[in-house]
């Protein structure tokens, strides 16, 4: 079909061979070995991944639109949020933005035609998909309403289902390790020339930091899923206490792995909107420094903390109060973060662009996600609140709030970069304000419900939460709405987009200075060479100004202030 | 080619990292019960027999001994020595997955399998039957069972690298693949160095 | 000339023979201290062994003496975050109960007792089970 498709000779001659269109057969997409159409591939299955747990969620939202049976029967309900956050959390908010952003981008920041490792990528990549397909069964074998967290011993007990399950979560940590593994000794070993650890941009810092906590904490839910996989099957008794084991062993298993997760989610979109805020306020990103080693702090301190998902679990108060103490501490990187951002905005002149207003959405709803978290670190608070919608509330604060919406501010920022054109400036704000609007309508009432007592996962509520609910069911409506904008805007682009240059944002990161926009299939013409930060617009001016090439420039990012 | 050596082996160290962390939960299981059962621990370790565990630590160490002969000979550019010390690397993993079948079968000839099938009968296993028994036990096999697939699939990769070498692959300018796979088979005995005294002798 | 080729190190014969060497004594002592009643020094001792065994392997057999410090670094990071794991769930494990509303006698446990707290009066079956219990 595509021979018979007439192309303008025109674009056929004057488009110069990228990545994308220097060979459009099926199979080398397939094979490819390229890191910018693997980056792809991932970008399609996750993106797919995202529908489906969303529509999940939107259907879970409107059967709590009314106390009682509003659309479905308990186990379906049970079932649906199950599923939603296992889809979520493992096969999207995991590998989404490493796998997709850090697969396309970080390469390029580094000035290297690919990642240390490309066969072991494309293997990643399928394993991925092998675990995906794992899901698919064991949706179809039916009945899985562990929850996302696949609890002791009632998950050991459950039918079938959870084995294919279980499996799936192990082989999509394999994906992710590999992922991890291929990221650290890229960034170790393909480094342009003159690029140091300081003048790495801070999306690879944060990059380099998830992919530490993934290699580290990975193996462990690998573990967990085999013994939950045993116990299951032979009854070994670790984790089930009629067999004399102890289900809270199962519970620490689960989070040594799930908090440092956590962290694999939230740390990459750091990187995101560290980036974006030097991008579009034309300012270094103030306390470099800081903010590149808070991440590595932050993966160190994600190991220390996972007790403070068990307070309520009967583990002993010694550790309760370990864990609770160790939790605060987080605050104080991710306080320096923060703090950096602002002040880059502060001192550097803001354009709100769409990228930025995700990036200020992400500042607005990641702080309320991050205090409402050391709030529920506190222990006698925790008694409280624990497993009611406030805990929901704040875990959507981060993951979507924080991860998500600075996932589609990246995707639009480097949107020109991937597909060589620009998106539709307007319908982008419209859809981030839609966004910022329907994720606040959804889950700051939650976490008014949550403070109210309403418990979380359950099917049916007592009559004085439905208002509440209907403000926040109505809220995931308008939520959607912002997405499929996101979705609509996208595919406009890529039918009516305007061709983008190689650097429309003017940004100072080798992915935009060096490559065309698509780039081509080995990223540089010829190595780059770097000579400043990357931040350094000054010195970008000064480049493009003389129309000069990159020269042995003397270093001017030091001596300018 | 130094530089893509040097990100291969970086990667193979990464990877034994994820190993020693995969590991690492089933030493926490048999801790954290070592220290709620002291008394269970201490008897049990006396159902598995030391001096098979022994004859496999020995067997376990020779290979690795071997392994690292392999590398000092490819290094030398001796082929022939190199696949010389592949192959008794091969064979002592033999032996020792021999060993690893003898000591499965006779537990299960006598009822002890791990978790709730636990029921224990002969005059060796019988006195064994203690609350807690079927918990050190079922560490023991998941823990040896993992540690069994580690060495099932290291002797694979060495068959492999033994008959690339055979083919004349590596020289002292390129061998990278049998420099990767000493890492793993060193790694697969050290694992072997902590569960024989933690399941055998205390 | 043991450095000859390829810049890399390679290891002399003689070390690693004097390791293997080693590494076969401290097996004999691991197995000839196990026979040793030591009390509570057993276990401890038998774990200094094994980590002295793993340390003489990863120096030597893979060489990491000689090799990038990165790696060395690689390994350090492992060994810190498996004792983080070990000693954090232990924090748990090793003190459970100490809220004095939590029973630290698990719930099998208990139902262990209890059940032999009620076999010496059915007497038959259940005694010959129980010898201590016996008259």
């Amino acid at each position: 079909m595509s021979e018979t498709v007439a192309v303008p000779a025109s674009i056929d001659t004057s488009v110069p061979k990228n990545y994308l269109n220097h060979d459009k057969s099926i199979k080398s997409w397939l094979l490819t070995l390229d890191h910018k159409r693997i980056a792809l591939l991932y970008l399609v299955t996750i993106s797919i991944v995202f529908l489906v747990a969303g529509v999940l969620a939107l259907l879970v939202r409107a059967e709590l639109f009314t106390a009682g049976e509003t659309l479905m029967k308990p186990d379906t309900y049970n079932q649906f949020f199950s599923l939603h956050g296992i889809l979520m959390v493992f096969l999207f908010i995991v590998p989404s933005v490493p796998a997709i952003m850090g697969n396309f981008v970080m390469p390029m920041q580094l000035g290297a035609i690919d990642v240390a490792f490309p066969r072991l990528n494309l293997a990643s990549y399928y394993i991925y998909l092998i675990g995906g397909v794992l899901v698919v069964t064991a949706i179809l074998a039916g009945n899985i309403d562990t929850g996302w967290t696949f609890y002791t011993p009632y998950s050991a007990r459950l039918g079938s289902s959870v084995i294919f399950m279980t499996l799936a979560v192990f082989i999509a940590g394999f994906s992710s390790i590999l992922t991890g593994l291929n990221f650290i000794v890229t960034i170790h070993k393909m480094r342009a020339p003159g690029l140091t650890w300081n003048r790495l941009p801070l999306f690879v810092w944060s990059i380099y930091a998830t992919s530490i906590v993934q290699v580290l904490a990975t193996p462990v839910i690998g573990i967990t899923m085999l013994l939950l996989l045993l116990e299951k099957t032979l009854q070994i008794g670790i984790f089930d206490p009629a067999l004399g084991g102890d289900p809270i062993l199962f519970q620490h298993f689960f989070w040594f792995y799930s908090h440092p997760a956590v962290y694999i989610m939230i740390l990459p979109a750091f990187g995101i909107i560290s980036d974006l805020m030097g991008v579009f306020s034309r300012h270094e990103v103030q306390g470099y420094k800081f903010v590149a080693l808070s991440s590595v702090a932050i993966a160190f301190l994600g190991f220390l903390v996972w007790g403070h998902h068990m307070f309520v679990s009967g583990q002993s108060a010694i550790s309760s109060i370990v864990f609770s103490l160790i939790t605060y501490l987080i605050g104080i990187p991710t306080g320096v973060k923060v703090l950096n951002w602002v002040g880059t905005m502060y001192r550097g002149s803001v354009s709100f662009k769409t990228p930025m207003l995700y990036a200020l959405s992400f500042l607005f709803l990641f702080t309320i996600g991050g205090l409402t978290g050391v709030a529920l670190g506190v222990l006698g608070l925790d008694i409280h609140l624990h497993d009611t919608y406030f805990v929901v509330a704040h875990f959507h604060y981060v993951m979507m709030g924080g991860t998500v919406i600075a996932a589609i501010g990246g995707l639009h920022y480097w949107w020109p970069k991937i597909t060589g054109k620009m998106y539709n400036e307007t319908m982008g704000s419209i859809a981030a304000v839609l966004i910022f609007i329907g994720f606040n309508v959804t889950f700051f009432t939650q976490f008014v419900l949550g403070t109210k007592g309403m418990p979380r996962r359950y099917y049916d509520y007592q009559i004085q939460y439905e208002a509440l609910h209907q403000i926040s069911t109505v809220g995931s409506w308008i939520l959607a709405s912002g997405l499929f904008l996101v979705l609509f805007t996208f595919i406009h682009s890529l039918m009516k987009g305007k061709k983008a240059g190689s650097n429309p944002w003017g940004a100072a990161t080798l992915e935009w200075t060096h490559t065309a926009s698509p780039p081509s299939p080995h990223n540089f013409d010829e190595q780059p060479i770097v000579t400043h930060g990357p931040y350094d617009y000054h010195a970008l001016a000064r480049v493009s100004g003389d129309g000069a090439a990159q020269t042995s420039e003397p270093e001017l990012s030091e001596s300018r202030h | 080619m130094d530089q893509q050596f040097d990100a291969s082996k970086m990667g193979m160290w990464i990877f034994l990292v994820t190993e020693v962390l995969l590991f690492s939960g089933m030493f926490v299981a048999y801790t954290v019960y070592r220290v709620w059962h002291p008394e269970t621990f201490d008897l049990l370790s006396g159902a598995l027999d030391w001096r098979l565990g022994g004859f496999n630590t020995l067997v376990l160490l020779g290979s690795s001994f071997t392994v690292a002969m392999s590398i000092h000979s490819i290094q030398k550019s001796d082929k022939k020595a190199t696949v010389m010390y592949l192959v008794i690397t091969l064979i002592c993993a033999a032996a020792f997955m021999v060993v690893k079948y003898i000591e499965y079968t006779t537990k299960f000839e006598h009822g002890v399998f791990p978790g709730a099938h636990f029921a224990p009968h002969g005059e060796h296993y019988a006195p064994f039957d203690v609350p807690y028994a079927p918990q050190f036990f079922s560490i023991y096999f998941v823990m040896t069972g993992i540690h069994g697939v580690h060495v099932l699939v290291g002797m694979g990769v060495i068959a492999w690298i033994a008959i690339r070498t055979a083919k004349g692959h590596f020289d002292s300018q390129y061998y990278t693949p049998i420099e990767l796979t000493g890492l793993y088979w060193h790694l697969v005995d050290i694992i072997w160095i902590f569960l024989f005294p933690l399941l055998y002798l205390i | 000339m043991d450095h000859a080729s390829h810049g890399h190190h390679i290891t002399p014969k003689s070390l690693l023979i004097k390791v293997f060497g080693s590494l076969i004594l401290l097996t004999i002592l691991t197995v000839a201290v196990s026979r040793v009643h030591l009390g509570a020094l057993n276990v401890p001792v038998a774990i200094a062994i094994a980590v002295v065994k793993m340390m003489l392997v990863v120096t030597v057999f893979m060489a990491v003496k000689w090799d990038n410090k990165v790696n060395a670094l690689v390994i350090g990071l492992s060994a810190l975050f498996v004792s983080i794991f070990l000693i954090f769930t232990l924090f748990d494990t090793a003190y459970r109960g100490d809220l004095s509303n939590v029973d630290r006698v698990p719930i099998s446990d208990q139902q262990r007792q209890q059940s032999a707290e009620m076999a010496p009066a059915d007497a038959g079956a259940a005694a010959s089970e129980m010898p201590a219990s016996g008259h």
